[in-house]
């Protein structure tokens, strides 16, 4: 059951999107009826779902809002922005009630209730449904009859005729491997009425025949209800392409064979008619009899008893078919891919091992064993490249949860905002996607708190009333680059580098760039808040942002041109698995430095390198001085600096888009690295991102290059002077 | 004479615990068996496809397949899946 419930939430989660995104793209003008539909049935299945499982709120919550959207289907409703507004805020609290379901928490009643009559006000008839209204939606289940129907059920004074169904439904293997259940579609049907149920087993083969996860039964039901047709397909509708449903009302359908005056008075005959088919549950065709006594002989002392266990893992995962995509689709439990993740990049590792160990052997080049080897690393990063891409996920996972919060900081502020998304089908690593929330959240806050102007400011600067912020991914150079970008005021310059100059996080005489101005909002201790705000001041300043985004091995920079708004660009890794890095040694240490860090290679000559101060040095590169970073000593691994000329230095960009070079003893070469965490082995080291395996079996450390970048530029002096020297 | 063996079902007669049930009830075709539904709390349709399909298998065989001590939340799943808990309490004895 326990399965069967998550699979439900996680089913709640995309029809959430679904919602939502439906949602928006009807207030940015797309109500075709594609759309409208696909909004009503995210809602509709949802509330299918959470009747199943009895949440009774959500199912109160979700019945009214689908009205209102039914409302709309029909055209009786014009899809305004001001309802659009009220919808959008519907699907929050839909998305409350769905996650307060699952975590045994609880929604704010006042909320769901205020928002439920503003719903319901929306019905262009005027007429208000009653909470009590919805009494229909008790899923408590009903007593189901196997005797006929009562003598004594009158249909009570004024309530709906009712009618008497025959339902025939046959589940497909597909509902039960989507985690459906024939039992609690019976259940919700139960609800609706008076029911008989017959079970139909006559397809069903012995036991060594059977496929457990087969479908062989066929119900036919009859329901004695007030409802109509379309309350019962609503029971089904959310496994509709999951069986076969047939549902009729006798004498309803005329025969295509007489006329319709006779047949209509067949039907009014039929209807008529009190008394409904007496219903007999069979197996096959066997009529169940009354149980005879059954004896009472003790079991044999020895003989074996077999205790089902409670839970088993299945041994498939369920298989998922999306009605809307004709490519198949199946669920699979993360763990087992990280496994497999696990396994490749051991396999990797024992491949560069046996590599390695080939080329100590001497073996030429153009030898049999090594051009098979050429073909096993071929397949190797083939195979890696694969298992890669089934954990990969779409960033829309992220970026959907965005607009909720823009409407929220929004009207937090009383700023007009409009989101724009570009890049939501962009792929990235499911570790980075779950990583990437938290961050994002908080420049998204930040772009509306402090970088839109309030409507009046805009109005008054001749820009429009409602703020732009758009938020973007692409592929671009093997990493993922993410932008978030406002139209608002820019950053303040003057104000930002005084504040810092207040904090003293600057000297008040140092000279900046506006680059470099603009990168002080990343600074440990910066606030341009006045006063700690409810939304991008709770104690959470860009420098968290910053080190969040460094942690997945990504950079953060940001590009601001006052008047006309800021972007924030972060590139990351595309996976935290492997990393393509430049093999260095450094005072007989082998570490890697990622290759996305690097921009060039240069062997220092006498006359470009300069010291700056006690210890610190420059190098002038095409007539540019670069801080000359010694990682020996800032890892250290020695305490003497090192001789540039004996050494070779990496050119590298940091997240800010400012370069350095870093000085290493020698080169040994570039290679595909596996990532295996330093913190979860051992524990973390101040400039070290994580470790792997080289291919001799050695442990090499992965060099963090900002957080060395960072460490020398904490040097006393160093920032002064080297910035003095680039002025 | 064969030794009557036992079968406790679990609490959840679920779709997960459908392949399971069914792997244990292959094993003991052949076999004289009782099976216990004191501890159901729920049943779903792939598990009632089993024990039916069980029923008619060891008919079939000749072999004694026994229902015992079902629980009150079991017989109210069979009747909602239009099954009378008779059926299962039918004693079924070799032709």
């Amino acid at each position: 059951m326990a399965a069967i419930r998550q699979t439900f939430f996680q089913e709640c989660e995309e029809q959430l999107a679904e919602l939502e995104s439906g949602l928006l793209a009807m207030e940015a003008g797309d109500s075709d009826s594609e759309t409208v539909n696909a909004v009503f049935r995210a809602v509709h299945s949802i509330k299918g779902g959470a009747g199943a499982f009895s949440l009774e709120d959500l199912v109160r919550f979700a019945h009214v809002f689908e009205t209102a959207l039914d409302h709309v289907r029909a055209g009786r409703l014009a899809a305004t922005p001001e309802v659009l507004k009220i919808k959008l805020r519907a699907a929050d609290i839909l998305a409350d009630l769905v996650r307060a379901a699952r975590d045994g928490t609880e929604v704010d009643d006042n909320r769901c209730r205020a928002l439920a009559d503003e719903l319901r006000a929306l019905d262009p008839n005027g007429g208000v449904e009653k909470e009590d209204d919805l009494s229909d939606l008790n899923f408590q289940p009903v007593l189901v009859h196997f005797d006929g129907l009562d003598d004594d059920d009158e249909p009570a004074a004024f309530s709906a005729p009712e009618h008497v169904f025959s339902i025939k439904f046959k589940p497909r293997p597909s509902l039960y491997a989507k985690a459906n259940e024939a039992a609690l579609l019976l259940r919700e049907l139960s609800a609706l009425g008076r029911m008989q149920v017959k079970c139909d087993a006559s397809d069903l083969p012995l036991l060594s025949e059977l496929d457990p996860e087969g479908a062989y039964l066929t119900w036919e039901i009859e329901l004695t209800t007030d409802k109509d047709e379309a309350a019962i397909r609503e029971v089904f509708e959310f496994v509709a392409w999951d069986c076969d449903l047939d549902i009729e009302m006798p004498g309803a359908d005329a025969a295509s064979d007489i006329d319709d005056d006779l047949s209509a008075l067949l039907a009014r005959v039929r209807a008529s008619a009190d008394e409904g088919p007496q219903a007999e549950a069979v197996v096959g065709d066997a009529s169940f009899g009354v149980a005879d006594e059954t004896s009472n002989e003790p079991a044999l002392a020895s003989a074996p008893v077999v205790a089902l266990p409670s839970k088993q893992a299945p041994n498939k995962a369920a298989a998922e078919v999306d009605a809307k995509s004709a490519a198949p689709t199946i669920r699979v439990d993360l763990d087992r891919v990280d496994r497999l993740i696990n396994l490749v990049g051991e396999l990797v590792i024992n491949q560069a091992m046996l590599s390695q160990r080939v080329m100590e052997a001497g073996l030429a080049r153009a030898s049999a064993v090594a051009v098979g080897l050429d073909e096993l690393e071929q397949l190797t990063r083939e195979i890696q490249d694969s298992v890669m891409a089934i954990r990969a996920q779409p960033v829309k996972s992220v970026f959907q949860r965005m607009p909720r919060l823009v409407r929220e900081i929004a009207a937090m502020t009383g700023k007009s905002v409009r989101l724009v998304t570009e890049g939501e089908a962009t792929e990235v690593d499911k570790t980075v996607i779950e990583r990437l929330a938290d961050p994002l959240t908080h420049m998204i806050r930040n772009a509306i708190d402090h970088g839109l102007e309030s409507p009046e400011k805009r109005l008054a600067t001749g820009k429009h009333e409602e703020g732009l912020v758009k938020l973007s991914a692409l592929h671009r150079s093997g990493r993922i680059v993410i932008e978030v970008s406002d139209d608002g005021a820019g950053i303040n310059r003057p104000r930002v580098k005084a504040i810092a100059i207040e904090k003293g996080l600057i000297a008040p005489d140092v000279i900046l760039s506006d680059e470099e101005i603009d990168n002080l909002i990343f600074l440990p201790g910066f606030s341009t808040a006045s006063e700690i705000s409810d939304i991008s001041g709770r104690g959470v300043g860009m420098d968290v942002v910053k080190r969040s985004i460094q942690a997945l091995g990504g950079r953060i920079s940001i590009t601001s041109r006052p008047g006309h708004g800021s972007t924030f660009t972060m590139s990351l890794p595309l996976t935290l698995a492997v990393l393509d890095g430049m093999v260095v040694t450094v005072a007989q240490q082998t570490l890697v430095v990622p290759l996305t860090a690097i921009v060039e290679t240069l062997q220092p000559k006498a006359a470009d390198v300069h010291g700056m101060g006690d210890n610190a040095r420059v190098i002038s590169i095409r007539n540019k001085f670069t801080p000359l970073i010694d990682v020996g000593r800032e890892l250290s691994y020695r305490n003497s600096a090192a001789d540039p000329l004996a050494c070779v230095a990496l050119l590298v960009e940091t997240e800010g888009g400012g370069r350095s070079a870093l000085l290493v003893d020698a080169i040994q070469g570039q290679r595909q690295v596996v990532i295996k965490s330093l913190e979860a082995n051992y524990r973390h080291v101040q400039g070290i991102a994580a470790a792997t395996i080289l291919g001799d079996g050695r442990v090499a450390l992965i060099l963090d290059v900002d957080a060395v970048v960072a460490s020398s530029r904490a040097e006393p002096g160093f920032y002064d002077n080297a910035l003095a020297a680039v002025g | 004479m064969t030794r009557t063996q036992t079968l406790l079902l679990p609490m959840d007669l679920d779709a997960v615990a459908a392949a399971s049930l069914f792997e244990v009830l292959s094993t003991m075709v052949g076999h004289d068996v009782t099976i216990d539904g004191s501890r159901v709390e729920q049943i779903g349709g792939l598990c009632l496809q089993i024990l039916l399909a069980a029923v008619s298998t060891w008919k079939v065989d000749g072999a004694v397949l026994e229902f015992t001590n079902l629980s009150l939340d079991l017989v109210a799943g069979l009747e909602l899946l239009g099954v009378r808990p008779q059926y299962f309490l039918e004693r079924e004895t070799s032709q």
